[in-house]
């Protein structure tokens, strides 16, 4: 999905909870904050790390300069599952 | 020497290949752009119908003046307690207006997309979903795509 919006000239960064999913599926821009898969963009009503995932996430439009590469982001949240 | 013992020979263990790279140069600064929102994890509006949970390559429209009640996921492959608490865990668009109005960003895109990653058929979404909602992005002029779930 992210190659085909990459594809028609829009650029894309993924918030990803599995770094090497996206690795193998050829993701252009990634950023992996240790989250898990259900809250990827921060734990639930914590306005300030999803603001951050957010920005942080936006800002590698404009640092990353080649595809493929998979930025850790400093923010954590374990599900108590 | 040549190491090839029995030309063609495969291996019988498969191998995933990484696709060829993809990237679209970024053109203008975050401040300029109007960002859009894309998640596999299920999203759409609640009087949306449903994903299919045993697989399914749709995708549907939310538009960013919904309110958080009026959408919901329906998605079988991850623990969606998170996200029914808020749905901004996996579609952070108030964040992502949040940042609009203090001039981050230009703008958020008024119709986002969700669907349901993590399975069902890759070919349909390889040929059709992808490129539908690559589509649907650009006719609506927008610079940027946020994405999560992956």
């Amino acid at each position: 999905m992210q190659r085909a919006i990459e594809a028609v000239g829009i650029p894309t960064v993924i918030v990803a909870a599995l770094p090497p999913v996206v690795r193998q599926a050829g993701t252009p821009r990634a950023v992996a904050p240790l989250v898990p898969m259900g809250a990827n963009a921060g734990a639930p009503h914590d306005i300030e790390m999803q603001t951050a995932i957010c920005r942080d996430s936006l800002k590698q439009l404009e640092i990353l300069e080649s595809p493929g590469k998979i930025v850790p982001l400093p923010y954590e949240y374990h599900a108590a599952i | 020497m040549s190491l090839t013992v029995i030309k063609g020979l495969q291996s019988e263990i498969f191998v995933p290949i990484t696709p060829p790279p993809v990237w679209a140069p970024v053109t203008k600064p975050l401040s300029e752009m109007i960002v859009g929102l894309a998640t596999a994890a299920g999203v759409h509006r609640k009087d949306d119908k449903r994903f299919n949970l045993a697989g399914d390559f749709g995708w549907r429209q939310v538009d960013s003046d919904s309110k958080p009640e009026e959408l919901m996921v329906s998605h079988g492959g991850y623990d969606n307690s998170d996200v029914n608490k808020d749905i901004n865990c996996m579609f952070p668009y108030e964040r992502l207006k949040e940042l609009a109005e203090e001039g981050f960003i230009k703008g958020v895109a008024e119709h986002n997309v969700g669907f349901m990653g993590g399975g069902g058929n890759i070919q349909k979404f390889t040929d059709e979903t992808g490129p539908e909602i690559a589509e649907f992005f650009k006719e609506q002029g927008v610079d940027a795509v946020l994405m999560t779930a992956g």
